[in-house]
């Protein structure tokens, strides 16, 4: 504890190991707490009229500054960062593909992320809709067997070649007072004949969850 | 438009395998991840390394995540532990330099020489104290996180928290008390 007389000045005194407590019994930790948070300049009763809790606050408070502007500027961030992630993730994530035509001259194929995200886009246009997601629901199972059978049909087909049958989960939040039905169907009706003229994925199921409302 | 949803509603879709909906997740709270990453680690390189992985550490064990804690909450501790384990693999002497190259064209070259002297001297002082104390004052005073929290994402208690943060402060006082 600080001995009684001059408030101290000295926050490297204020801070030395013995000084727990300034002369008027305040804690010091405290006080450098509050000058951290900012509040150096905002006065308990006590410290109104106490000489020794004013000097330390205003010493901790100007100790603090720099670190309290600092902290409020803003942290510019990669502007790769989501992609990169996102990229990263895609490759986690076992990719499908479905093949658009399958014969001697070639294979052509779009991958079920492409085709969800091109239902997701037409989802997004219909009015009343708020949020949509897009994901591809082909089953694994069914996944394995196409592969199996294409390869024994085409040795040199590449890996990963599904069916010619897409199906598309769509999740979306309608705005409230619309009608969902209607919304859902027109969402329906927009996805597949995107899908139809994009990609020209004929055969397509497309499920429509709408799983929230937002007013 | 996916600002239209809260978290909950995204981390749910996620969950369910819309990758697209952990995009948005990553659009909110990617700067989280990246500020912190550098506030702990003290280079733009590191936090970058470290805000993706924490983020792909995410996804990958979101069908985990309880909905007991929030996202950023659970986020923190990802990038906060990631970053740990970095310092602890090597020490970072490097100064840190959390505003990068974007520099304030209102102020004459004088005052961002003097500007950069204390960026400098504040983030050094901070990449300075030990781990813990680091953290508790990076999510306290860079943050702005409740005690609570901070108890949370670093698995303490929030008596432990205060403690590392008075030890903490009095180290960054000294510090920048002798730099004035």
């Amino acid at each position: 504890m600080s001995g009684p007389g001059q408030p101290i000045h000295d926050v490297s005194l204020l801070l030395s190991g013995a000084n727990q407590h300034l002369a008027c019994g305040a804690d010091v930790d405290e006080l450098l707490e509050q000058a951290a948070d900012g509040y150096a300049s905002q006065f308990t009763s006590h410290q109104r009229d106490c000489p020794y809790c004013q000097a330390a606050l205003r010493e901790f408070g100007q100790v603090w500054e720099p670190v309290r502007r600092l902290a409020a500027e803003r942290v510019p961030v990669p502007a790769a960062l989501t992609t990169a992630v996102v990229s990263q993730i895609r490759k986690l994530v076992t990719d499908i593909w479905y093949t658009l035509q399958l014969s001697d001259g070639g294979v052509i194929r779009v991958a079920a992320r492409v085709v969800a995200r091109i239902a997701r886009e037409a989802a997004r246009d219909v009015a009343g809709v708020r949020v949509a997601f897009g994901r591809s629901t082909h089953s694994r199972a069914a996944g394995l067997v196409e592969r199996a059978t294409l390869r024994h049909r085409h040795p040199n087909a590449a890996v990963g070649v599904l069916g010619r049958t897409a199906v598309i989960d769509l999740a979306i939040a309608v705005q409230y007072g619309d009608q969902a039905d209607e919304v859902a169907r027109e969402v329906q009706r927009r996805a597949v004949a995107e899908l139809r003229s994009q990609v020209g994925l004929r055969d397509v199921t497309v499920n429509v969850n709408v799983d929230d409302v937002i007013t | 438009m996916g600002s239209d949803v809260d978290d909950a509603y995204l981390v749910r879709r996620a969950q369910e395998g819309y990758v697209d909906a952990y995009s948005d997740l990553v659009d909110r709270h990617g700067p989280l991840a990246y500020r912190v990453a550098l506030r702990l680690l003290g280079n733009h390189q590191d936090a970058e390394d470290i805000a993706q992985e924490a983020l792909v550490t995410a996804w990958q064990q979101l069908p985990g995540f309880r909905a007991d804690s929030s996202f950023p909450t659970w986020l923190y501790q990802i990038v906060t532990r990631r970053a740990l384990n970095r310092i602890t693999r090597s020490r970072i002497t490097q100064s840190m330099d959390l505003l990068g190259d974007i520099s304030d064209a209102s102020a004459g070259p004088g005052q961002q020489a003097e500007r950069n002297l204390t960026v400098d001297a504040v983030t050094d002082a901070v990449i300075a104290l030990p781990p813990p104390q680091r953290v508790a004052i990076v999510l306290r005073h860079f943050e702005g996180l409740p005690l609570a929290e901070i108890a949370d994402i670093t698995g303490s208690t929030v008596p432990a928290v205060r403690s590392h943060l008075f030890r903490g402060r009095r180290t960054l006082s000294k510090t920048l008390a002798e730099w004035r």
